[in-house]
């Protein structure tokens, strides 16, 4: 307000209203308009699209049905903005009761910065049982758990199985067979591969799979250890060699023509046209791209290894968790709602309903019948691990690999470079 | 004087060949909202619907939760209309006391509201949000009205400060002698001459409320109010979108806005030069 | 005379009136001295001889309280290492210090000049001439007036969406290529490292045109159609007539779609948002597209802020460039 020092009387009645008018708006953010009092009633914030059915919802409303004197608030949220409106109503203080959260640290709804801002309640038992195996400490600090693990997300690919058997051709069972398999496929015009270039949540799932097996399966504490410092992105040799595969893979033609420039419009289209047989995306997509093309098969598999089906190595955790505010009136009703997800009727609606795999009872699971029979063995051997950039520093280190593999796409960068730009945002 | 000669003729049909071009990219909206949701994907964006299917018309038109249309089509009406008329309102009376008063502190007003354009809005959405909170603005369409007219406020002063400093005072001059009091004088005469600026604000403000999405989204966060553009983002999914819904929501809530550039064309733009010369 | 043409030579005005009012004011002495009182107060105080100071109170109160208390405190942030959520520590400058050694902020700093004054300067020439052509005689205008601002209307989602259609690597620009047998020129035209600016510059051009047009149509009204006519009767041809009579006219049209043209244009980050997302690796990032990603995608609200502020510094230091150049009438 400098630049108003003339007119001295003047200025300070005209800025004296408006100050105090401001000042009461901002004053005293905290009184809380939820609805008061231990009641029967509580509200439930999610991420939803129309195009999907909302496994949140369907639940929400099946304990409405099976305990009618019992209210849940629905409020669903459109994906994009999702994390900023939860951020915002959490930081003022008006968030629902129960919120949809992420493991880790990876992104704006992430579990471990959220309970360090204090905003979350933690959970009893019967969440502690659903954390799946070596997912602990992305569940909260110091052991204790912070949000309700609904399902098993696999990350790996989606392949469309109708169209892999039109082309006569198994599907590549390592990475030299990858390889040899592009170049013939991208002269029908086809391609192995989709990739959404733009889009840099794809091109990073790309580089983390690539990973997958040459860090992660190799040194499970890979995270661990630069945490500590003692390794770095540009120094490990398995980082180096994966973001080097996406370089061979885009020489060798794995990839959809213009796949720099492409979004998750353009995988899907590829997808459900044939024109490309498989995609870095999450194992849940089968069922939405299933519901774009009934007639045809999508599957979920592994990314081929550099040494064969002994060696593959998958991608499977909780994306997601429901969350109790800590700020919330109705814990108790709250608290009761979480416990009856955790039964096993509940996960196992939930994990169909989305597309994914139970939290539960995997040994009895029928593969056999489902999108996931390619990685049942996997799942079953237990080679497999959270994905890995939930466990990272910050959200840009993610953003840096998925902008750095597109780099690599359009050949303006080099995989030391981006690995290098990796390391610098997790140090910053 | 300026008849219509061969040559206008010529340039009214290369202008047509202009807007042609200049609108092809509307092809690609009309055409996909009326394909159905699998032709979406089977078939080139080039292509035309096999038939036209308005299906993606009545599936929006009727959709309820997330996506009731109609009701998000009425609460944009209600939050733009009334943002604009206290637009108009604030904007015209505190645009002409600045650009009419000759001492320094309307300088420094009007360095006030231009430097107000400039801050990052951003900046100062989560206190903005805390604030209107607490004083209960948020969930209600004219909690909104506030707060979009308060955003978009500078930009009208500035406009109509503007304009008013491009006005003769000679009116207001004559009318005062007539002993017209100050408000007579601003509503009765200066007023009506501004239906420039009030037309461009008009469009201005509209445009910018009609289509904001981030705004109405967290401050109606959690109530029934929600606006069109809200509505139409739930058709934004992780991995399919519906692109047909979505351009049939885009399409159907062009109409309104259109209507009121036509209405402010016909009405502040055009209508100020043809009455007066008349 | 016309209300219009008044607008022309208002520089002059002034002194005028003082003389007639002097002149007239005896007529009516009783009324003219009853009002006197509190006039000669405000004028004084005020400096205004019509309206009230107090008239601008509301207004400037809601702005105070919308923009500066509330930026002012996000701003503070900008010396803090706040995440958006939870606690923080302040830092001083060291939010800013990060922005000054980081070279990519350079890059940004360049597209977020070549997207701001490249679409001023096509959008308003475009809007310009398309006013000029439509302003009369032209029978279809209303029709072709609404038909050129739709673009305008269309939301920046359904824009990107539309473009990003058009300049698809299976698009129809590429297919259009291939047909004409250039198709060594077909690429990927939002993921090419060279390429990807300068279509995203279109795009903002194409939306932003529009809008230009609207503002020079309300300019347009100003221009006395007797003094044009009359302009041409004395044999001056259409350049001339645009030069000596139009463009004076348009000035203030033009100093306000140029202002908010720039303004808009440095911080525009949406349409960029949804075409690129800043890629391909960066090659179409701006300063807005980095503050919305540091700031809310990334969880670095303190670095987000800082880089918000100096972009706001950027963005004051053209405003008010512009503001001087527009505003230095030769007349005046």
């Amino acid at each position: 307000m400098t630049q108003h020092r003339r007119p001295a009387g003047l200025k300070l009645a005209v800025l004296a209203l408006p100050t105090i008018a401001a000042l009461t708006l901002v004053g005293c953010g905290a009184s809380s308009d939820a609805t008061g009092g231990q009641t029967q009633e509580f509200s439930l914030t999610f991420a939803t699209s129309n195009t999907v059915e909302s496994p949140y919802e369907a639940l929400a409303k099946q304990y409405m049905e099976t305990f009618p004197d019992i209210k849940i608030t629905l409020n669903p949220q459109p994906n994009d903005s999702y994390d900023q409106v939860v951020r915002t109503q959490l930081q003022a203080g008006n968030a629902s009761d129960v919120l949809v959260t992420s493991p880790g640290s990876a992104s704006g709804r992430s579990i471990l910065p959220l309970v360090d801002a204090g905003f979350l309640e933690p959970l009893g038992e019967s969440a502690a049982a659903l954390v799946p195996e070596g997912s602990e400490e992305l569940f909260g600090p110091n052991g204790e758990v912070y949000g309700l693990a609904p399902e098993i997300t696999v990350v790996g690919l989606v392949a469309n199985d109708t169209a892999i058997t039109a082309t006569n051709t198994a599907f590549p069972e390592d990475f030299a067979g990858l390889l040899a398999q592009c170049g013939p496929l991208s002269e029908e015009g086809k391609s192995l591969f989709a990739v959404a270039g733009s889009a840099s949540p794809n091109t990073g799932l790309l580089g983390m799979q690539l990973a997958a097996t040459r860090v992660y399966a190799q040194d499970p504490a890979w995270n661990e250890k630069r945490s500590a410092g003692e390794v770095t992105f540009a120094d490990t040799e398995g980082w180096q060699r994966a973001l080097e595969a996406v370089v061979l893979m885009k020489d060798a033609g794995c990839f959809q023509g213009g796949a720099e420039g492409a979004g998750f419009d353009g995988v899907t289209k590829a997808l459900v046209s044939g024109s490309s047989l498989a995609a870095f995306i999450p194992g849940p997509s089968n069922k939405q791209l299933k519901s774009t093309a009934e007639d045809q098969d999508f599957e979920v598999r592994v990314l081929p290894s550099e040494g064969g089906p002994s060696e593959d190595f998958i991608y499977a955790s909780a994306n997601y968790a429901y969350s109790i505010n800590a700020a919330s009136r109705n814990k108790e009703a709250a608290t009761a709602f979480l416990e009856w997800l955790a039964e096993p009727e509940q996960t196992k609606a939930f994990a169909e309903i989305d597309g994914a795999l139970p939290v539960t009872g995997l040994e009895g699971y029928d593969f056999e019948n489902s999108a996931y029979k390619n990685v049942a063995e996997l799942i079953l051997e237990n080679r497999y691990a959270p994905l890995p950039n939930s466990e990272w520093a910050n959200a840009s280190v993610y953003d840096e690999l998925g902008s750095g593999v597109q780099g690599l796409l359009t050949g303006q960068q080099t995989p030391e470079q981006v690995l290098k730009a990796m390391d610098a945002a997790w140090d910053q | 004087m300026f008849r219509y000669t061969k040559l206008t003729l010529l340039r009214e049909i290369g202008l047509w060949t202009l807007a042609l071009v200049f609108l092809a990219p509307f092809y690609f909206l009309i055409t996909t909202a009326l394909k159905s949701n699998t032709e979406m994907y089977t078939t080139s964006p080039l292509a035309l619907p096999q038939s036209a299917d308005f299906s993606a018309f009545v599936a929006v038109l009727t959709a309820t939760g997330n996506s009731n249309v109609l009701g998000g089509l009425l609460n944009s009406v209600i939050i733009t209309g009334g943002s604009i008329v206290l637009l108009i309102a604030m904007g015209s009376l505190t645009g002409y006391v600045i650009a009419r008063s000759t001492r320094r502190w309307s300088k420094a007003a009007y360095y006030l509201f231009l430097i107000a354009i400039i801050l990052p809005g951003q900046l100062g959405a989560v206190p903005l949000y805390m604030g209107a909170r607490s004083i209960g603005l948020t969930g209600s369409a004219w909690g909104m009205i506030i707060l979009y007219t308060g955003m978009l406020l500078p930009v009208s002063i500035f406009l109509y400060a503007n304009f008013f400093r491009g006005l003769g005072t000679a009116y207001e001059e004559a009318a005062t002698i007539d002993g017209a009091t100050r408000f007579q004088v601003f509503a009765r005469i200066v007023f009506p001459m501004m239906a420039p600026a009030t037309g461009t604000v008009t469009i201005f403000a509209g445009l910018i409320v009609w289509n904001d999405f981030f705004t109405s989204l967290i401050f109606l966060g959690g109530s029934d109010n929600q606006t069109l553009p809200v509505a139409m983002y739930y058709y934004i999914g992780s991995l399919v979108s519906e692109w047909n819904s979505i351009f049939a929501i885009v399409i159907v809530s062009m109409i309104p806005i259109l209507a009121l550039f036509l209405f402010a064309q016909k009405r502040f733009i055009q209508g100020f030069a043809g009455g007066l010369k008349g | 005379m016309t209300a219009t043409s008044q607008s022309t030579n208002h520089a002059v005005n002034r002194p005028v009136h003082e003389q007639t009012r002097t002149a007239q004011a005896s007529g009516s002495v009783h009324r003219v001295q009853r009002m006197r009182g509190p006039d000669r107060a405000s004028k004084r105080k005020w400096g205004l001889e019509f309206g009230h100071w107090w008239w601008a109170l509301p207004g400037i109160a809601l702005v105070f309280a919308v923009h500066y208390m509330a930026t002012g405190i996000g701003g503070f942030f900008a010396f803090t290492n706040w995440s958006g959520i939870g606690s923080f520590e302040v830092v001083g400058w060291k939010n800013f210090e990060a922005i000054f050694n980081d070279p990519t902020k350079i890059r940004s700093l360049g597209n977020t000049l070549f997207f701001a004054f490249g679409s001023v300067l096509l959008g308003n020439i475009m809007g310009l001439l398309l006013a000029l052509a439509l302003n009369r005689v032209v029978k279809t205008r209303y029709a072709l007036r609404t038909l050129f601002f739709m673009p305008v209307v269309l939301s920046p989602l359904a824009t990107a969406y539309i473009w990003k259609f058009i300049f698809d690597y299976e698009g129809p620009i590429n297919v259009l290529l291939n047909a004409i047998g250039a198709g060594h020129l077909a690429k990927p035209w939002l993921a090419d490292p060279q390429w990807a600016v300068w279509t995203v510059l279109v795009v903002l051009t194409w939306s932003s045109t529009g809008f230009a047009m609207v503002i020079f149509m309300a300019g347009l009204t100003s221009v006395p159609v007797e003094v044009e006519e009359a302009a041409a009767i004395d044999g001056a041809n259409l350049l001339q007539r645009f030069h000596h009579v139009t463009l004076p006219a348009l000035r203030p049209a033009v100093a306000i779609a140029m202002t908010l043209g720039i303004v808009q244009g440095l911080r525009v980050f949406d349409p960029i948002m949804a075409l690129t997302g800043g890629g391909p690796a960066g090659a179409t990032e701006t300063l807005a597209t980095e503050v919305y990603k540091q700031a809310f995608a990334l969880g670095n609200f303190g670095g987000g802020a800082a880089l918000a502020l100096v972009l706001a510094v950027i963005i004051l230091f053209f405003a008010v460039i512009q503001q001087r150049l527009t505003r230095s009438n030769p007349e005046d």
